[in-house]
C-alpha cells in the first residue's frame, strides 16, 4: 500500500492580474525528503505558498498531509514553514520571538520557553538567543527562520529557499540538519533554484518551469527516461584510441571525442554500454582503464535537458 | 488548546479565538509602545501637556493673555477647549487612522505577516488581538495625557477639581469610546482597501468635518456625531466651520450615542475580522 | 569585414546634456501616479469646486439678479482657493508620502546617486513630481476660473478692475503648493515609511492648527497664528488678494514663517538625501 501524497495538487493554477504564476499543476509529492527545483521566476514560491495557505489557488485544488489547506488554522500544527523573505521583528530577541510564536500554538510561557530554547539549540543559535534580531547576521537570520519553523515539531516542513544568505559552513550544516529531519520521518518540500544544493539534500525533485511542472521523481529515473538525449559517459585510459576503436563496433555508440587521456562517449543504451565496458575491461582488450564516470547523470544536465 | 480523535487520528485545536487574540496581544503590545511611531504618539499627546502647563505657568505669572478684562477664562472652561479641540477632533481620529488602518497592513509591508498565518490560530484573532493592543497602546498614553491636562488647567482661574471631576470622567470614557469606534472602523477599512490611510484622512478630516455642517440624516455616517453627544463641554468656536457646527448641532441623548457607538465598534471589528480570515495577502518581493 | 563582432557595443548615439535627468525622474513618477484610478478620481474630485464656481459665474453673467450676490470678487477667488486646499492636502499626502520614503525603504537611493545625478537633480525630480499635480488643482483651474469669467462676462472688466488677480493667483498657487511640497518631501526623507510620513504631515498641518485654534480662543487673541501652517498661508493668501487679513499676526511674520519652513525643509533634504547612510 502506497503511502498518501503530502501534497496532492490537481490542476493548480495561480494567476497575479494577467501574469500566471502556476498553470495547471497536478502533482502528488510523496513523504520524504523533495526538492522544488526551478530557475527564478519558475513558480516555487507561489507553489510553496499556495501549499502553505498564503495564496488561494485561482483554479484547482490542492490538499496538505490530505486537508485542504486554505481557511484551516488547524492542519499548522502539522506543518512548519519557512519563508524566502528575510523579515523580522528586528527589536524582539530570537528567544522572545520563537516564544511568542510557538505560543500561537497553544503552548504555556513554560512550554513556549524550553521549546524555543530547543529549537535555538538545533540551529545553534543558543549563544545569541538574548541578542535582538536586528543585530543578527544573515545567516542568523535564516537559522532562526528555520528554527521558527520546526519548533513545534510538524510532520511537514516547507522550507523555501533556506540556504539564501548562509556562508558555506552554514549551508553545510543545515543540509545535514534536513537530512537529519528527513530520516527522522519528517516530510520536507525544500525549495533552492541552485541544483547542487538539492542534490546535496535530496535525489527526489520536482522540476518546475514556467508555472509548469516539467519532471518529478527521482532524478535518475528522470534522466532515464529523457531518451532522446544520449548519455555520456567520459572513460579515462591507458591507451583511449585503442579503446575508441573497440566502442566504434557497436551501433548505440552515436559519438567518440577523444581528449588527451579519454574518451568521450554518447551512447543511446547506457545500459547495454557498461556491461560491454565491463566485459572489455576484465577480458584486458581494452588496456587500463583509470576512470569511469556519467556527466550528465546529474540533475545539472536534467534540469538543462528539460529547460532547454 | 483542545485535542480530540477522530477516525483513529488525533485532530489537535488551535487555541480558542479570544485565547489566539490575547496571543497576539502580548506579541504586538510591545512593538506599538516600544517603537519609532511611539515617538510620533508622544509628541501628538504631550504637546497638550506641555501647552497645558505653559498656560498654568502664564496664569500663575499673571500673564495678561490669559484675562479678558480683569476676568481670567476659566479653567474648566479652557480644559473643555483640549476635550474639543485637540483629543476630540484631532488626537483621536488620527491615532485611529494611523494604528487602525496599519494594523495588518503593516505586517504585509513588513513581510512579517506570513509568521502570524502559518500558525494555527485564525487569523481573525491575528486582527482583534493587534486591534487590542493598539487600544491599550493608545488609550494608556492618551488618557494619562487628558488627566494631566485636567490637573494642570482646571485650577486656573480659580476652578474647581472636585466638582469638575465627573466630567473628567465623562471625557476619559468618552475618548476610550472615540479610539475604539475610531480604531475598528479603519481596521475594516484597512483591511479592505487599497490605500486606507488617505481614505481614512478623507473621512475623518474631509467627510466628517464637511457633513456636520449639513443638517439632516447624512451626520448619522459619522463617528463625530455620536462622540459630540457624550462631550460634557461646550463647542468652542474658534472659527466659521465650527461657528457653523455649533449652530446645526443636534445633540442626541446620550444612550443613543453609547448604543450606536457600541454597534459601529462591534460592527467594523467583525466586518475587518472576516476581511482578513477570506483575503489574500500577496507580499512585495 | 565579413563576420561581425556579435559582443557587447556601448552606446553611440546622442546624449542629452547634463543636468536634465531631474526631467525623467518628474515624468516617470507622474506616469507611475496617474495609472492608479482611484488618483485620476481624487483629482476630478477637486475640480468640482471649479465646476460650481463655475456655474457661478455663468449665473452672474446670464442672469442679472444673481449678478447681486453671485459676481466675481476677489474674495470670491481667494475663497476658491480655501476649497482647494483641502484636496492640496489629501493629494500632498497621496502622492508625497513615499516619494523618498519608499526609495529610501528600497535602497534605490544608492543607486540613483550612483548614476550621474547630482542630488539637487533627484530632488528637483521628486519635488517636480508633487508641484506638478498640485498646481494641477490650485494654479490651472484658478486661471482657467478667470478666463471663464471673462469668457461668460463678454468683456475683461473684472480684470481691468481687478488686476492684482491674476498675479495674486499666480503667487498664492505657487505659495501653497511649493510650501506643501518642500514640506513633504523634507518630511519623506526621514523616514523608509509611506505612511509613517503621511501622518507626520497630517499632524504638522491638522495639530499645528489645532493647537493655535486652542491658544487663541484661551487668550482671545490670533497674533500667534505663525504657529499653524495652515493660518500663514492664509494670512498670506488674504494680503495677496488685497482682503482684510483673518489673524491679528502681522503678515510680513507670516511670510518669515514660511520662508523658514521651506529653508528648514531644504536642509533636512539636504541633510538625508545622500548615497551612503551612516548606521549607528
Amino acid at each position: 500500500m502506497t503511502a498518501a501524497p503530502i501534497v496532492e495538487s490537481t490542476q493548480l493554477s495561480k494567476w497575479y492580474g494577467q501574469v500566471s504564476g502556476l498553470n495547471d499543476v497536478s502533482v502528488k509529492v510523496p513523504g520524504g525528503v523533495t526538492g522544488l527545483l526551478g530557475p527564478n521566476g519558475a513558480g516555487k514560491s507561489t507553489f510553496m505558498k499556495l501549499m502553505t495557505g498564503q495564496l488561494k489557488p485561482s483554479k484547482g485544488t490542492i490538499r496538505v498531509l490530505g486537508e485542504p489547506i486554505w481557511g484551516n488554522p488547524d492542519i499548522f500544527f502539522r506543518i512548519g514553514f519557512c519563508p524566502e523573505q528575510d523579515a523580522f521583528y528586528d527589536r524582539m530577541t530570537g528567544l522572545e520571538w520563537l516564544t511568542a510564536l510557538v505560543r500561537l500554538n497553544g503552548l504555556s510561557e513554560k512550554e513556549a520557553d524550553a521549546a524555543a530554547r530547543r529549537a535555538l539549540e538545533v540551529v545553534d543559535l543558543t549563544e545569541a538567543a538574548g541578542k535582538r534580531i536586528g543585530g543578527y547576521s544573515k545567516g542568523m537570520r535564516q537559522r532562526v527562520k528555520l528554527a521558527q519553523a520546526i519548533i513545534h515539531d510538524p510532520e511537514l516542513l516547507v522550507l523555501d529557499e533556506p540556504l539564501g544568505g548562509m556562508d558555506p559552513i552554514g549551508r553545510r550544516k543545515t543540509i545535514r540538519l534536513i537530512r537529519e529531519w528527513g530520516r527522522e520521518g519528517k516530510s520536507l518540500i525544500v525549495s533552492s533554484h541552485i541544483l547542487h544544493e538539492i542534490e546535496s539534500m535530496t535525489s527526489n525533485i520536482l522540476l518546475i518551469h514556467n508555472g509548469r511542472i516539467l519532471a518529478e521523481g527521482n532524478v535518475h529515473q528522470i534522466r532515464d527516461l529523457i531518451d532522446e538525449h544520449p548519455h555520456t559517459v567520459h572513460v579515462r585510459a591507458a591507451s583511449p584510441r585503442a579503446l575508441a576503436r573497440l566502442f566504434l563496433a557497436y551501433d548505440d555508440v552515436l559519438s567518440l571525442k577523444l581528449e588527451e587521456d579519454a574518451v568521450m562517449v554518447q551512447t543511446a543504451r547506457p545500459d547495454e554500454f557498461y556491461t560491454r565496458l565491463t566485459a572489455l575491461v576484465a577480458s584486458g582488450e581494452a588496456g587500463e582503464i583509470h576512470e569511469v564516470t556519467s556527466p550528465d547523470d546529474n540533475l545539472q544536465a536534467v534540469f538543462h535537458y528539460l529547460v532547454k | 488548546m483542545a485535542d480530540s480523535a477522530s477516525n483513529g487520528r488525533t485532530v489537535r485545536r488551535g487555541p480558542s479565538f479570544l485565547t489566539a487574540s490575547a496571543r497576539v496581544f502580548d506579541l504586538s503590545i510591545g512593538q506599538m509602545l516600544w517603537s519609532r511611531r511611539t515617538i510620533f504618539l508622544a509628541l501628538v499627546v504631550g504637546a497638550p501637556v506641555a501647552l497645558a502647563i505653559l498656560f498654568r505657568v502664564l496664569d500663575i505669572m499673571g500673564f495678561a493673555g490669559m484675562r479678558v478684562g480683569s476676568r481670567t477664562i476659566q479653567g474648566p472652561t479652557i480644559f473643555g477647549i483640549f476635550i474639543w479641540m485637540l483629543y476630540l477632533r484631532f488626537i483621536v481620529p488620527v491615532l485611529g487612522v494611523f494604528y487602525g488602518t496599519s494594523l495588518i497592513a503593516d505586517e504585509v509591508e513588513d513581510r512579517t505577516v506570513t509568521y502570524l498565518f502559518t500558525r494555527p490560530i485564525r487569523r481573525g484573532a491575528v486582527l482583534v488581538g493587534k486591534y487590542l493592543a493598539y487600544l491599550v497602546a493608545t488609550a494608556l498614553v492618551v488618557l494619562p495625557s487628558v488627566m494631566l491636562v485636567y490637573f494642570a488647567v482646571v485650577p486656573i482661574g480659580g476652578g474647581g477639581l472636585a466638582g469638575t471631576f465627573p466630567a473628567l470622567l465623562t471625557d476619559l470614557a468618552m475618548l476610550g469610546l472615540g479610539l475604539a469606534a475610531y480604531g475598528s472602523l479603519f481596521a475594516w477599512i484597512g483591511a479592505q482597501l487599497k490605500r486606507p490611510l488617505v481614505i481614512g484622512l478623507i473621512f475623518a478630516f474631509g467627510w466628517e468635518q464637511i457633513v456636520m455642517l449639513i443638517p439632516g440624516y447624512l451626520r448619522r455616517f459619522t463617528i463625530a456625531y455620536y462622540l459630540q453627544g457624550l462631550v460634557p463641554h461646550a463647542m468652542p468656536q474658534d472659527s466659521t466651520v465650527s461657528f457653523l457646527q455649533s449652530v446645526l448641532r443636534d445633540v442626541p441623548p446620550a444612550w443613543t450615542c453609547l448604543v450606536w457607538l457600541a454597534v459601529i465598534w462591534a460592527g467594523f471589528l467583525l466586518l475587518a475580522a472576516r476581511v482578513v480570515e477570506r483575503k489574500e495577502y500577496v507580499l512585495e518581493q | 569585414m565579413p563576420i561581425h563582432d556579435q559582443s557587447y557595443r556601448h552606446y553611440g548615439g546622442r546624449r542629452e546634456p547634463q543636468g536634465r535627468a531631474w526631467i525623467v525622474i518628474a515624468l516617470a513618477g507622474i506616469r507611475n501616479i496617474i495609472r492608479k484610478r482611484l488618483f485620476i478620481g481624487l483629482l476630478l474630485m477637486a475640480w468640482v469646486p471649479f465646476v460650481v464656481y463655475a456655474v457661478q459665474f455663468y449665473l452672474a453673467a446670464t442672469i442679472p439678479q444673481a449678478s447681486a450676490f453671485l459676481a466675481p470678487t476677489a474674495e470670491r477667488f481667494r475663497s476658491f482657493f480655501e476649497w482647494q486646499g483641502l484636496f492640496v492636502f489629501f493629494i500632498t499626502v497621496w502622492v508625497g508620502a513615499g516619494l523618498i520614503a519608499n526609495d529610501r525603504r528600497a535602497n534605490a537611493l544608492q543607486i540613483y546617486l550612483s548614476k550621474p545625478l547630482a542630488r539637487s537633480e533627484y530632488v528637483a525630480g521628486k519635488l517636480m513630481i508633487l508641484v506638478s499635480f498640485l498646481l494641477l488643482v490650485t494654479w490651472v483651474p484658478g486661471m482657467l476660473l478667470l478666463v471663464l469669467q471673462v469668457a461668460f462676462a463678454g468683456n475683461f472688466t473684472f480684470v481691468r478692475t481687478n488686476p492684482f488677480v491674476i498675479p495674486a493667483i499666480t503667487l498664492y498657487s505657487f505659495l501653497q503648493v511649493l510650501v506643501a511640497s518642500f514640506t513633504m518631501l523634507a518630511l519623506s526623507s526621514l523616514s523608509k515609511s509611506g505612511r509613517y510620513v503621511a501622518i507626520l504631515y497630517a499632524a504638522a498641518v491638522l495639530f499645528s492648527h489645532a493647537v493655535f485654534g486652542v491658544v487663541s480662543l484661551v487668550t482671545r487673541s490670533t497674533s500667534l497664528s505663525w504657529l499653524s501652517f495652515l493660518a500663514n498661508l492664509s494670512q498670506v493668501g488674504d494680503v495677496v488678494f488685497r482682503l482684510r487679513p483673518h489673524y491679528a499676526t502681522p503678515w510680513p511674520v507670516s511670510v518669515l514663517a514660511i520662508i523658514v519652513l521651506i529653508a528648514v525643509s531644504i536642509l533636512i533634504l539636504e541633510r538625508r538625501v545622500r548615497g551612503v547612510e551612516v548606521v549607528r
